[in-house]
């Protein structure tokens, strides 16, 4: 079999359904909460309400100019988002709900450059991975309106065939954690992680600052900051063989897992990323039987 | 569409080890998309803050100007739109005048408490970053809190920013 075939058949493979089922309910709710601070200001974030940053005329920090909205206008902008989100947590048609709140998380990162991060910039990316997947198919109100109305006898299916279906965007989820952790990894090596032994440490103050990362800072010898900022290194440069050899890779997902809560705990505005990039490892990394087990506490169509 | 999704991937991977290629070769909106690792990836030598002092066109004094009723999104942390704008477009002199303006119109307005009496004209701004130094490990800590301007040495304040004098008088002695 060639390598372009190996691939196909790989992406191919079929996945639980409820992982994207997951994803279509968890990766939106972490969204909008992650947008709620900029929701609640709308006029301020996306409308003429606030500051905005004039035309710079191809500066490299304004990747596109897109001038303020009328208040009425960001408000809409604002409902849609919300609305479009909730539909897509709630599997009504899914998928043009999907469409719609991707593009208005595109449009948003875009319009303010100022209020976007990584989780603004990743969220139309991680929609349209729904919007390509088999999301809605189970506990959803399109599954709902699909149920016939009469039950017709029919010879069931094995568990295994309805359960598992061809679907390379969890694929995708797989594999984007793991290419953001190398990416930083290398970025790391190449910035002071290998130079400096308290990189970790010099990055706890500030405005960030959580009170156990306060507690922590106060109480935690040097070597053990090093010591993490040491294993943070080796799990995202070798992510790509953490994550591939089957015999690691529970291990790295427990490791990935665990990064992110701390991150969460000590950095906490990033907590929001943090949520993000959890979800994506339990959507992509979770064993079968979670899932299968999760299908079998479902009533009916909603879980079969 | 399986070729475009590696191609994202790929453009992930090259943004983020600090490649630079994808915002050579991309559009900018569509490499801005690619931007989304590489997290701390430098020691930090000093704790950053951003302030701003208004000029008091009757105390003809800058005092302090609390820029969070103006910048309403996250007022506790750095990820404020104040901050973020000083931190991208601290040496652009066009966005520092349009800052310059919203601050000195918004005070004007008079609809919040911002540090400075609300029937006082601004007659300008200054702008400038806090750096404090980060404390080596070992010593006594003090958990974070926001303080007022005065309780940073000058040492500690670095200026970007401030309204020409002839705007500040064309502002105070001929008012809108």
């Amino acid at each position: 079999m060639s390598l372009i075939a190996r691939i196909e058949y790989w992406l191919d493979e079929p996945q639980h359904v409820l992982r994207a089922e997951t994803l279509r309910v968890l990766a939106p709710l972490v969204v909008l909460g992650f947008m709620s601070a900029r929701l609640a200001h709308v006029g301020d974030w996306i409308g003429d309400e606030g500051f905005r940053v004039p035309d710079l005329g191809g500066d490299w920090t304004q990747p596109l100019y897109v001038p303020a909205l009328p208040s009425w206008a960001a408000d809409a902008v604002g409902a849609a988002m919300v609305v479009s989100a909730l539909l897509v947590v709630v599997g009504f048609k899914t998928k043009p709900s999907a469409l719609v709140f991707a593009s208005i998380c595109a449009f948003v990162a875009l319009s303010d450059r100022l209020a976007a991060y990584s989780v603004s910039k990743l969220a139309p990316t991680i929609t349209l991975a729904i919007f390509a997947s088999t999301a809605g198919a189970r506990v959803s109100i399109d599954a709902l309106r699909k149920r016939p109305r009469k039950k017709k006898k029919k010879k069931a299916k094995p568990a295994l065939e309805k359960d598992f279906l061809p679907c390379a965007a969890i694929r995708f989820i797989q594999v984007l954690p793991v290419v953001i952790y190398s990416a930083s990894g290398v970025a790391k090596m190449r910035g002071d992680w290998l130079k400096e032994p308290l990189v970790l440490w010099s990055q706890i103050h500030g405005n960030y600052q959580t009170w156990l990362a306060f507690a922590l800072a106060s109480s935690l010898p040097a070597w053990t900051w090093t010591a993490m900022q040491a294993t943070v290194l080796a799990f995202e440069v070798g992510a790509p063989l953490w994550f591939s050899w089957r015999r690691t890779r529970p291990y790295a997902v427990i490791y990935g897992l665990t990064m992110h809560v701390m991150i969460a705990l000590l950095f906490a505005p990033v907590t929001w990323f943090s949520l993000l990039m959890i979800t994506m490892l339990v959507v992509g990394y979770a064993p079968d039987r979670v899932f299968e087990r999760v299908a079998l506490k479902l009533p009916g169509t909603l879980g079969a | 569409m399986r070729v475009v999704v590696a191609l994202f991937l790929v453009g992930i991977w090259l943004d983020g080890a600090g490649t630079g290629v994808d915002t050579k070769i991309l559009p900018r909106p569509i490499a801005f998309f690619l931007q989304v690792s590489a997290l701390f990836p430098l020691a930090a030598h000093a704790t950053i803050d951003y302030r701003a002092e208004g000029y008091d066109c009757r105390t003809h004094l800058f005092t302090e100007l609390d820029t969070r009723p103006y910048f309403p999104i996250d007022t506790e942390d750095k990820e404020n739109r104040f901050n973020r704008v000083m931190r991208f477009e601290r040496h652009n002199a066009k966005t520092m005048h349009a800052l310059d303006d919203y601050l000195v119109e918004s005070h004007d307005r008079g609809n919040h408490d911002d540090g400075i009496p609300r029937d006082d004209r601004l007659g300008g701004v200054r702008l400038m970053s806090l750096r404090i130094p980060i404390p080596k490990v070992g010593d006594k800590l003090e958990r974070w809190s926001r303080k007022p301007l005065d309780a940073y040495p000058e040492s500690e304040r670095h200026e970007f920013y401030r309204t020409p004098p002839s705007k500040i008088e064309a502002r105070c002695v001929h008012p809108r």
